[in-house]
């Protein structure tokens, strides 16, 4: 098992390596790039012309007309227009911290449901089928669903809550629960899918890291702590990663529950963006926002990845 | 081989084993009401108080779903197109997050970075131009309107997956493999793949998943009936004013057996990491 | 940092796909679509208008079995039998559908020939050429058949962009039953209105008392400008260049609808509710009065909907405000049909559509699913008049068509419903809520902001 610093902690300068070594490394390079190109091929094709138009568009005046996008003039207007808006900002935090709060509950859940996921013997194929089935319902619909669930005509949440004396609240209808149900939905669909990540990183981890840990008679979570953890960065990392990707693009649930309301106080940076290209038809502010978003997502995670340490972006 | 002492765990299993029950609960109940409610009959669906059982037991909205909507179609669809597009992003994502994971290469990271940047770029600013494209290519309303698009826009994801998991697993596997003689391809094929087989799952169930349920660039570039993939289909269900749940959610049940099926098949790839032999001796 | 990665082949080969995708980019960008219809001049359309095949892209009207719209083909098909109408079902939620379409339309495709579109797009897409003016090939004698109002709403600088195809407004569903019981009269005041359906839900006979749409959403535009025009108020000056809902026709109807939630005459739920919640309230017998379109009164009157209340349903116009008219107005809402301005056969979707708005099609919509059919003589013919009471009450309606002339209507109408939400769910007051919409309305109508 490799790890990633040397014993002594100093630096010797390497000896120079054999020529044959040399030319086997180029080889391998090339294989490499290999092996990339098909993919990089296919996601340039298809993604290169339409990302790059977006931004484009975002640096122009746009008008959509029947013929096509009339583009013209290079400004930077379609973003001062965006930092002088409220929507924009309020979309902004409140996406931020949507993120971060549900990023952070299913990490925590979704590495609890893996530890005991590993430990099953029996029933683990049972209990993974039936936990990726949220994550595997269509999004609209699982809106729908909680949409069926919070209503407070014939939902069953406000029959509960009237039943324990808790009276009929309108959860979609004021700020705070709304945005509270939003996050309920959308850590109920996600957190099997961070489990399951999680899971595949745990059953990849030796064991003979617990064996030398029980010799040394540590406890469940100072092993946890101590061991488990620390490998299970990168996959931590992974998950969090792509939660935090997705968390940023939250559209489905205001758009069914809410449509960005009440008043606009679950309007998230996709529902900004949408609205604004294809309500108001203003594509060159919605190509900003969403040039915007991708670019704030980027840096999030690119900090993100440096403050975790994860070492997602480094080999061993 | 020895088993791992519970001793330690046991206090604090307890624990965690409670509070996994609340989070099993938490999962299964909406689940289980999305169900009950499809089996309601269609007047009972809104009924108020609402029926926590139903009663009478009805599969009046599945008829609903599969006669008056033409599931059958929408489904088929579906399949055909995430099945596909799922082989391709995992054929080409494997060997892309070998190579990124392994093999020397000057600017992985930024080409990585790269990656990501794709697929973090909002769909909604992507369809239009990829209207356009799709439009000069002639291939709207086909199969590969959707596969291609899907493929390139999961793959980015599917080889950082595939990447974590061969980083996952110890280099001396590569050298014993050269030592003896194997070429890259074939330690890539025959030693290092199959101790990978969590990455593909996981890399598989996303990408399968998110072609499942992916909605916008469907509705746009298939609008003809017979190539209605399952998301968009459902969106035709009911009128301006009437939102039908029970056919809703008769259509989501069947729409989520095939991922579960596949997840309860492949099930044992999670944990087939397990095996060392290859390297401890 | 960022390394060119052109030493290695691979490197090289994602450094010609770059290349290649950009130039591609720029060159479609150039190109743009392929050509559209002919341009303004002469008014001879496109393609035959006795043959071919036509796309339609409509989403679907009623739920019911036989669907409205394979009906009509049909029926259109039998007349026209060289025409053949393909149907494509647009999704039901008005956005989507109109995301699809301008994403389609400004994309060039030729498909869909004719589409069904809301009442209030004729200025955006007439604004984007998103849509052909019919006026350039219909003439006055064509757009006379309509009832009045209507085509005023599909009109755009003059030009006539989508052909009424069906109609609807707001309507004030009462149960016969309670109000016989306790010896009221239809309100013919929005007060009497409240204080009835206040006294009803004190006595427990009904859990909520008068039921509409608060959500924040398009309906709560349609139900303020009820309000609105019932005390004599407007959104815009005729100009369509300043907003004029900050007045005191504003304030007296905003100021009503908040004093529906404090009173208890409407819950405060109110505030989520759309179309198929207000439905549900009043068709399981929780409410005593519901603000709806013209289906409610089928629904109500289906026990399988669920309705518990069939037979029990009275529809009348609007109440009004004391010392205005009566009745009070009710907002329009429906469907046109549209062309797209690639449309190959340009004749061919003038003779469907000139079909579709003619009085055959009109009595089977009227006659057979109880739609409000756009044509005046059908109207208020005696078949239809005769369908339910809710064609019966329609010749009786005062009508305001919602602020639609402004081709940035759609922010028009999201700075109006997200400020009645917020009032009504108690974040803001009456006045200041009028003067935040009333910004953000100049704002958009002057063509900044966000």
């Amino acid at each position: 098992m490799t790890t990633g610093t040397t014993t002594t902690g100093v630096a010797r300068p390497a000896p120079p390596r054999p020529r044959r070594d040399d030319a086997f490394r180029r080889q391998l390079a090339r294989l490499g790039w290999g092996f990339t190109a098909p993919s990089l091929i296919l996601i340039g094709a298809v993604t290169i012309f339409p990302i790059l138009f977006s931004v484009i568009m975002s640096l122009s005046n746009v008008n959509v007309t029947g013929s096509g996008f009339k583009l013209s003039g290079v400004t930077g207007s379609n973003y001062s227009i965006l930092i002088h808006s409220d929507q924009w900002r309020y979309a902004l935090t409140f996406t931020v911290v949507y993120t971060v709060i549900t990023v952070a509950i299913e990490v925590v859940l979704g590495t609890l449901i893996a530890l005991v996921l590993e430990r099953l013997t029996v029933g683990r194929g049972w209990m993974m089928a039936l936990l990726l089935i949220p994550w595997s319902m269509i999004t609209v619909i699982n809106a729908t669903l909680w949409g069926y669930i919070y209503n407070p005509t014939y939902g069953v949440l406000d029959d509960i809550l009237s039943h324990l004396g808790l009276g009929t609240p309108v959860v979609l209808g004021t700020p705070l629960p709304a945005i509270i149900a939003l996050m309920v939905a959308d850590i109920w669909k996600t957190t099997p899918f961070v489990a399951i990540i999680v899971l595949a990183g745990l059953v990849m981890l030796p064991q003979d890291l617990y064996e030398a840990a029980e010799v040394d008679g540590a406890n469940g979570w100072r092993t946890f702590w101590r061991i488990t953890f620390p490998l299970l960065r990168p996959t931590i990392a992974l998950a969090v990663l792509f939660r935090v990707l997705q968390a940023f693009g939250l559209f489905d649930l205001p758009f069914v529950l809410t449509n960005g309301g009440p008043g606009h106080s679950t309007t998230s940076l996709a529902i900004l963006g949408y609205n604004t290209m294809f309500a108001n038809f203003d594509f060159g502010p919605g190509a900003a926002v969403a040039t915007s978003t991708a670019v704030l997502v980027l840096i999030g995670c690119l900090v993100f990845l440096r403050v975790f340490r994860a070492q997602v972006g480094k080999e061993a | 081989m020895r088993k791992r002492s519970r001793k330690g765990w046991r206090r604090v299993f307890n624990g965690v084993n409670l509070a996994t029950l609340l989070v099993f609960l938490f999962i299964v109940l909406p689940l289980y009401w999305m169900i009950a409610s499809s089996l309601k009959t269609p007047a009972n669906v809104g009924a108020t108080p609402p029926q926590y059982f139903p009663h009478p037991l009805s599969v009046e909205n599945y008829h609903v779903a599969f006669t008056q909507y033409t599931f059958g179609r929408y489904i088929l669809n579906s399949v055909i197109v995430a099945v596909v597009a799922t082989v391709l992003v995992l054929v080409l994502g494997t060997f892309a997050g070998y190579a990124l994971g392994r093999l020397p290469m000057r600017g992985k990271f930024t080409l990585l970075v790269t990656l990501l940047m794709i697929s973090v770029f909002p769909e909604i600013a992507v369809v239009s131009p990829l209207y356009l494209l799709l439009r000069n290519l002639g291939w709207l309303n086909s199969y590969q309107a959707l596969i291609l698009p899907y493929a390139a826009f999961f793959l980015p994801f599917a080889i950082w997956i595939m990447r974590n998991y061969f980083l996952g697993i110890p280099q001396e596997m590569e050298e014993s493999a050269r030592i003896d003689g194997a070429s890259p391809v074939r330690t890539l094929w025959s030693i290092i793949l199959p101790q990978a087989w969590p990455g593909l799952f996981t890399a598989g169930v996303f990408t399968f998943t998110a072609c499942w349920t992916e909605f916008l660039m469907a509705l746009t570039f298939n609008s003809s009936n017979d190539l209605r993939t399952i998301p968009v289909g459902v969106a035709l269900f009911g009128s301006q004013f009437t939102v039908p749940y029970g056919t809703i959610f008769a259509a989501s049940v069947v729409a989520v057996v095939p991922i579960g099926v596949l997840v309860f098949i492949f099930r044992r790839s999670v944990v087939s990491g397990l095996t060392a032999g290859a390297v401890k001796g | 940092m960022i390394v060119l990665p052109t030493r290695t082949r691979g490197g090289r080969i994602s450094l010609l796909v770059t290349a290649l995708a950009a130039t591609s980019a720029l060159t479609l960008a150039a190109c743009g679509s392929s050509g559209t219809s002919a341009s303004g001049g002469s008014s001879k359309p496109s393609g035959s208008a006795n043959s071919g095949t036509i796309v339609w892209w409509a989403s679907p009207i009623t739920t019911t079995t036989p669907d409205p719209r394979t009906v009509l083909i049909n029926a259109f098909e039998k007349v026209h039998p060289n025409i053949h109408v393909r149907l494509q079902s647009a999704p039901n939620n008005t956005d989507t559908n109109r995301a699809s379409l301008v994403t389609t339309i400004s994309g060039g495709s030729a498909s869909p020939d004719v589409f069904m579109g809301d009442v209030i797009w004729p200025a955006e897409f007439g604004a984007h050429q998103l849509a052909v003016p019919l006026s350039k090939y219909l003439k006055s004698s064509y757009w006379s058949t309509f009832a009045p109002g209507l085509v005023t709403g599909a009109t755009y600088k003059g030009q006539i962009y989508g052909a009424p195809f069906f109609e609807d407004q707001g309507f004030l569903y009462y149960r016969k039953d309670l109000l016989r019981k306790e010896h009221l009269s239809v309100p013919k005041t929005w007060e009497q209105l409240e204080s009835d359906a206040v006294m009803l839900k004190n006595k427990g006979l009904v859990k909520y008392g008068y039921v509409w749409q608060g959500a924040s959403y398009e309906g709560l535009t349609c139900n303020f400008m009820e309000y609105l025009g019932s005390a004599g108020g407007s959104v815009l000056n005729s100009g369509l260049t300043k907003a004029t809902v900050d007045s005191p026709a504003g304030q007296k109807a905003l100021n009503f609808m908040r004093s529906l939630v404090t009173s208890g005459a409407s819950p405060s739920a109110v505030t989520t509710f759309q179309e198929p919640q207000a439905m549900s309230a009043f068709a399981t017998g929780q409410a005593a009065f519901l603000r709806n379109w013209d289906y409610g009164y089928s629904y109500a009157n289906t026990a399988s909907s669920p309705s518990k209340v069939v037979g029990k349903v009275g529809v009348a116009p609007l109440p009004g405000f004391p010392g205005q008219p009566y009745p009070g107005t009710s907002n329009i809402g429906g469907w046109n049909l549209y062309i797209n301005p690639h449309s190959k056969n340009v004749a061919a979707d003038l003779t469907f559509i000139k079909w579709m708005t003619g009085a055959a099609a009109q009595t089977i919509l009227a006659t057979k699913f109880s739609e409000i059919p756009t044509v005046q003589s059908v109207r208020s013919s005696e078949a239809v008049v005769r369908v339910n009471p809710v064609l019966a009450t329609v010749p009786h309606t005062r009508l305001i068509p919602r602020p639609a002339q402004t081709p940035q209507y759609p922010k028009v109408s999201q700075a109006i419903f997200q400020n009645v939400n917020s009032v009504l769910a108690g974040s803001s007051s009456p006045t200041s809520a009028l003067s935040t919409a009333s910004n953000s309305i100049n704002s958009a109508v002057s063509g900044s902001g966000l």
